[in-house]
Parts: C-alpha cells; structure tokens; sequence
C-alpha cells in the first residue's frame, strides 16, 4: 500500500456535549467568538442555547445567520466583513453542512484575505485560520470532520470545492441530543448523505485500513437505526447515526469521494439542488457503473445493506443495490432524478461541469463526461 | 487557470492544519527587530532633542509637563518638572497666564509665537516663545511642543547693531560737514583776530561810538566762531578713527581734573549739589584722556540741564564684572521718557531749546566711549532722574 494520511479534528461526542463549547472556544482564546447558523436552527432554539452558553463562560459573541443552504460566495465576503468589523476571533459554525462550510470560508477569508474564489482547489491556503469549533445538528455532512468546503460561486453557478487539511476544525462537538429537533424528512436526507460518504470513501482508490473500518462502520450503524430513528425518533438511535456519520466524516475527508458527489455537486451549483436529496437518487446507478471497477469491495458493502451474503461477489453486490433502492423508496424520499430536477436538457452541460470536481479523482472507475451522463439518464 | 486538484493533493501529506506557533515565532522576532529599531530611533530623536539649544517641553491639554529636554535643565533648577504645569514651572504662578501660547495653540490648532519678558534668577530675560500643536491621527492637537528660546543677548545686538548702523551714517555726514565749516570758520576767526588787533590802530579822531560799535562786534564773532569750533570739533570725532594716542588713565583723577575745570566756571551753589562716590581701588584704563574729559563734561551739562540747580548729581566710579571699570553720572532730574530713549544718542537729536541744545553731546560721548571699546547706556525714569552709564575695559596687565 502507498503511504496514507489520516486526521481528524479533536471530537468531543456524546449527548449534552453541547453544553462544553463555550469552554472550548475559551480554551482556544475566545474573546468574542463570531457564531455562524442559519434560520433553521435559530428556529429550533439551538442558537439561543449556544449563546446561552456562550454567555455563561463570559464570552463576548456576535452571530451571523445569513446563510441559506448551498452557501454563496457573496455571504461568505458579508461574514467576513462582520468578523473583521466587530474584531471576533473564534468561529463557532452550528447546524448542517451549509452554515459549517459557510464558517470554513468565513474563516479562511479572513485570515488569508482576497476572495473565496482565489482558494478554489486543493491546499491553496498559507495562513492559519482563526481557530474553529463546529457543532453539527444533521448527521450528514460531514464537513465538521472534514477538510473540504463547497461554496457556491454564483456567477459562473459552480460549487467549488476548497480543499485543506487547514479546513480540519479545532474541535468538532457532536451532540445526538441537536437530531431532536430535525424533521423525518431532514433525518433521512442526512443519513443517505453520510451512507453515500461512507460507500464512496470505502471504494474509494485511496482508501486505507483507517477509512475503510469507518466506512463500513458507518454503513452498518446507518442500516441498523435509520428506519427506527424516523419512526420513534429515539434517542439511541439518533446518537448510533450520529456516531455513523462522524465516522463517515472521517473516512471520505481522508479517503474522497466519488462521481456521485462529483455530479451531486454540479447539480447542486446548476439547479441549487438539495445535497441531502440527490443521493437516493444518484446512488444506486452509481454503484452500478462503479461495480465492474471493485466487485469485491461492493459485495463487502452489499453484504452489509442486505444483512447478509448472496452467491457469487456480484450478486452481493448487486443485491445490495437493489436492497438500497428498496430501502430508500420504503423512506419515502424521491428516488427519480426528474422529481428533483425540472431541465432535462441541461443535463449535458451540468456532467462536463461535474467530470472537473476534485470528487471524480478518487473515483474507483474511470469516467468522461458520457459517462456520467448516462448515469443521469439511468436515474431519470 | 489553476492546476487542477490531484490524488496526492487529496491525501496532502505534505500539509498539515497550518498551526499558529510558526506565525508567532515570526512575529516575535518581527517585533523584536522592530522594537530595536524603535528604541534605536527614540535614542536618535532624543539626542537630537537635546541638541537643541533652546529650551523644550511638551505639555498636556491641561499644561502638565510632559517631557523637557537637556536645555531645559540647563536654565532651570527644576530636575523633574514632568506632571507639574508650566506656569508652575515657568512663572511661579498657580494659574495659567492670561496670554498662554499654549493655550492659545490647543484652541486654535495652530502655531502660536510670542515674545515675552519675564525675570529668571532676578534678571530681566528676553523669550520668544513658539507653541506648535503635536496633532493626533485626527488632526486634533493632543500636545503642545513649547519651544522657549532666549533672545536676550540677540535682542541686545541688534538693538545695538541698529544703533551703531544709524550713528556711522549720520556721523559721517556730519563729519564731512564739519570738515567743510571749519576752513571758512578758520579764515574768519584768523581775519575777525585781524581785525581785533587793528582797532587800536585806528586814528585817534576816529568816532569813539563807532569804535565802541567795532569792538563788541569783533568782539562777538570771535565768540561766536568759538562756539562754532567747539561743535566742529565735537562732530570731527565721529571721524577721527583712532587718531588720538591712549595713555593709562585714572578716572578718579579724570573725575577730579574735570570737576577742578568747571569750578570756576560754576556757582558756589550749584557746585555743592555734586557728589562723589568714587572707589578708591579702581583699576585704570587705557584712553585719550581728554577725549575722556569730553565725555565727563558732557554728561554733567546734561545732568545740570537735566536739574535745573534743583537736584543732586552723583559721580561715582567702581568695577563692574570684574574686568570691567564703570563711571555713572547719576541725577535726580526731570529724566527721560521712554519713547526718546532709544534716540538719545542720535547726533543732533535734542529736546532743548534752539541756541541752548545741538543735540551731539551725547552722540560725541557714545562715539568716544566706542573708540575705548567701551559702552554707554542709560538708565531713566521720568520724573525721577537718569543715571548714564559709561563701562569701560580695566587695563590689560602685560
Ligand atoms: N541727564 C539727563 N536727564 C534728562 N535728559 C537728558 C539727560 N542727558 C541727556 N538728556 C536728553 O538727551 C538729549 C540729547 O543730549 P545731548 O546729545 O547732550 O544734546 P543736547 O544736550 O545738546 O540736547 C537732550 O536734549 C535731553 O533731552
Ligand atoms: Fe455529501
Ligand atoms: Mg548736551
């Protein structure tokens, strides 16, 4: 095997861990802390408690919750403006992957200066950044562990994906207790998205024994606890996907992805799509190209989403998939591309857009923009 | 266009999350280096500071002493003014003074500059005062740079300077008069003595009313024309440069030659009203003693105009600085406003009546005294008297 890298930000899990941040963000030389969230979860209350907390350690904080899913470049400029003008210095990001990725670029503007764009790639960063604490609330993202951020540049409608292991948060604070307040909906949304992270990483052609074991972690605990996570929105259950999604997190943020985030991407620079809702969509057809490329690796994934072996590798595996399309009609989520996408036609351009993101590179096959859009056609 | 992301930069095991510890270390040797320099800068700003003769504080909006410089401290006993207030330190006054550059720069945001005479250690000194607002980033002043430079001395030149300025030219017109007047005077005077020595060669049926007529008329000329060569002689000193031969002189014995002179001249009573107040141990000097005489004499007829028979004058000699012999002549007369006190020694500057004053007494003494390096000034208060000064340099020992 070639010479791998595995890290990870300081995590802090378990519920009520919420209650910790602020001495976190003092440890970490909190004088005012700028806290990042959007509207979901100032709705929910969840910022009301940060701040609480935040409070009760004597920390000054300032909060900025212009953020909307799919985070744009220009909120990204008008956070920096903010931390610059109330001279904040640690960065507390709340709530699911956009406000998450919203504060990594907040973080890296500001400490590094120009525009969000000029770091568009990987390791294009020279200065530290502010130190950051993430709080998830979906159990999906990821990003809290990882060392990407997607940001939307507008004008030329692409996400851009910033890669650096400077994007690795301080400390990530994973409370179970936060998935109480999601909807089912949101819930399912998540968990796909952390079953996708966890099988694109475990196929991944950089994958090494410290991702695969998390990956395949993920993937059981996902399977065990969704169905009845949604159903009774027990606790038990919340924290098992949690703990599965943190793990996904660190599998993909050292392993990559594959060419269903890279289209999930496109598509969500292209039609503002939902990440949480492309994936049962996308991911079935996905592992189907991707198959003839890791047969033993899919059976090892099919096994775990049937709950057992077929004969034959490709038959797992294969079986797997179908027991995944099954899975996710029986959630009641979209699992047609055209329910979640009205242009039919914009399809060719979105894929030669998708074949250019950094999530194609660690994707087991080879694949042109053709094919991808075949894919696309499969998931109509 | 960026390169695009590759495999290895996804595992990126060259980068780690980039740390603060190398930024710090940096920055601490940044500021390090920075700090040295700035303390090298303060060394060179303070040096320069120090350098400057003139005396420098820097005062707060509430006119407490900031910082002095070495100047400062050579002027003032004070060794640390800083916190107290300048008219504390300046005037010994616990209020600020009414005209306060200081004050008046704060107000205005504008250099102040002031001339002011106020006494230090008992003596009279000249100060120009500039008060500069220091300004903040805003352009508002938050300190005030008062700069104190004594002008005394320099005030003194060119008052001096002014003076010596206006004698040399009036002089030397007056001395190229003079020079003219005297041939015609001579030859009148010598024929006027012609004519004098003839009368008694008259014949003696000559009219003896017109004989008597004659007499007094010649009489009068030879008078006249004596006058008129003691003022040409006067106004021939503003030339003679150095013409004359110095001797050592005693100007007690000067004083006593020339009070021996006048007696004869002087009623008993007026004789009475001079005084001495000579130092018996007074070095001599060196000078054309009858040029000396000159300006002895011209001092006591101004004293005696100055009395009118009703005061005293006071002739008094002693050492002055050491190397340095001064006779005074002191009255108690009608004295001299201040307005004239800066004409006084002007050639023909008089306020006496025509046929009484000519107005180059005093110019002649001030061109004498010149000549023996010396000095003469005049201390007055109308109303009260006027004492002249005439300072000359002791003899040199060999
Ligand atoms: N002792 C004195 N007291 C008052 N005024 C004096 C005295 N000496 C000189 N002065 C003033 O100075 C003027 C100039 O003096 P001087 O040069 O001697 O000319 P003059 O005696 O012919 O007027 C005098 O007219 C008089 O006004
Ligand atoms: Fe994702
Ligand atoms: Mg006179």
């Amino acid at each position: 095997m070639e010479v791998r890298k595995f890290s990870i930000p300081e995590i802090i899990f378990g519920r009520g861990s919420l209650q910790y941040a602020g001495l976190c963000a003092r440890r970490l030389g909190a004088e005012k802390v700028l806290l990042v969230s959007d509207r979901g979860l100032e709705e929910a209350g969840w910022v009301d408690r940060v701040v609480e907390i935040l409070d009760h350690e004597k920390l000054h904080w300032i909060y900025y919750g212009d953020i909307i899913s799919n985070p744009r470049d220009f909120q990204i400029d008008k956070g920096v403006g903010f931390y610059h003008r109330h001279k904040a210095d640690v960065i507390i990001g709340l709530g699911g992957g956009s406000p998450m990725d919203a504060a990594k670029g907040i973080a890296l503007v500001a400490s590094n200066g120009g525009r969000i764009q000029d770091y568009e790639g990987a390791n294009r960063i020279h200065q530290p950044l502010p130190p950051m604490i993430f709080i998830p609330s979906t159990a999906g993202s990821g990003s809290d562990i990882s060392q990407f951020a997607i940001i939307t540049d507008v004008e030329r409608r692409v996400k851009m994906s910033i890669i650096s292991r400077t994007l690795v948060p301080n400390i990530s604070i994973i409370d179970p207790l936060l998935l109480q307040t999601k909807s089912r909906k949101l819930i399912v949304a998540a968990a796909i998205d952390a079953l996708c992270h966890a099988i694109e990483s475990y196929v991944s052609t950089i994958a090494s024994p410290f991702t695969e074991i998390q990956s395949l972690k993920a993937m059981q605990l996902i399977m065990k606890n969704l169905k009845r996570a949604t159903e009774t929105r027990d606790l038990n259950s919340l924290e098992q996907l949690s703990a599965a999604s943190t793990a996904a997190g660190m599998a993909f943020s050292n392993a990559g992805l594959g060419v269903e985030h890279a289209i999930a991407h496109s598509l969500g620079g292209i039609f503002d799509t939902l990440h949480g809702l492309v994936h049962p969509v996308l991911l079935p057809p996905v592992m189907r190209f991707n198959l003839p490329a890791c047969a033993q690796k899919m059976a090892q994934v099919g096994e775990i989403l049937l709950g057992k072996k077929r004969r034959g590798a490709q038959a797992t595996a294969l079986g797997g998939i179908e027991k995944l399309e099954e899975f996710c009609d029986t959630m009641g989520v979209q699992t047609r591309l055209r329910d979640i996408v009205n242009e039919h036609a914009k399809l060719p351009d979105m894929c030669r857009m998708a074949v250019n993101d950094a999530c194609l590179l660690t994707n087991p096959r080879q694949a042109t923009w053709e094919d991808l859009l075949q894919i696309c056609e499969e998931a109509w | 266009m960026k390169p695009k992301p590759t495999v290895e930069d996804l595992i990126g095991i060259e980068y780690a999350k980039l740390g603060f510890f190398r930024e710090v270390q940096e920055k601490i040797a940044e500021l390090n280096a920075t700090n040295l320099e700035l303390s090298r800068k303060q060394r060179h700003i303070q040096a320069i500071l120090d350098s400057i003769t003139d005396i420098m504080a820097v005062l707060s909006p509430r006119l407490r002493i900031s910082s002095v410089n070495r100047a400062f401290h050579d002027v003032y006993q004070e060794a640390h003014p800083e916190g107290k207030t300048c008219h504390e330190i300046f005037r010994h006054a616990d209020k600020p003074c009414s005209d306060c550059p200081a004050l008046k720069a704060f107000e205005t945001n504008q250099v102040f500059r002031e001339t002011v005479i106020y006494p230090v250690d008992g003596k009279n000194r000249h100060f120009e005062i500039t008060a500069s607002p220091l300004k903040n980033e805003r352009g508002q002043p938050c300190h005030i740079l008062l700069l104190k430079r004594d002008v005394t001395l320099e005030k003194e030149y060119q008052a001096k300077y002014h003076q010596a300025e206006r004698m040399a030219t009036v002089g030397v017109l007056a001395a190229g008069v003079a020079h003219e007047i005297n041939n015609p005077l001579t030859a009148i005077l010598g024929f006027a003595e012609g004519l004098k020595r003839r009368i008694p060669r008259l014949p003696e049926d000559t009219n003896r009313e017109l004989l008597e007529d004659f007499s007094e008329y010649v009489a009068i000329i030879l008078k006249e024309c004596g006058r008129c060569q003691e003022i040409v002689q006067g106004l021939l000193t503003f030339s003679r440069e150095g013409s004359s031969e110095f001797s050592r002189v005693s100007l007690n014995k000067l004083v006593g030659d020339t009070i021996k002179l006048l007696k004869n001249h002087l009623k008993h009573h007026v004789r009475d009203l001079i005084r001495f107040d000579l130092d018996s141990g007074l070095p001599c000097v060196r000078g054309d003693e009858s040029q000396l005489k000159q300006v002895i004499l011209n001092l006591l007829f101004n004293a005696f105009d100055a009395t009118q028979e009703k005061g005293f004058i006071t002739l008094r000699t002693f050492v002055n600085q050491g190397d340095r012999v001064c006779l005074s002549v002191e009255d108690t007369g009608c004295g001299i406003p201040a307005h004239h006190l800066n004409k006084l020694f002007e050639p023909f500057f008089t306020t006496k009546p025509v046929g009484k004053g000519v107005g180059i007494g005093l110019s002649t003494c001030y061109n004498i005294v010149r000549k023996h390096h010396g000095e003469i000034f005049v201390c007055s208060h109308e109303g009260v008297g006027s004492t002249f000064h005439v300072i000359l340099p002791r003899e040199k020992h060999p």
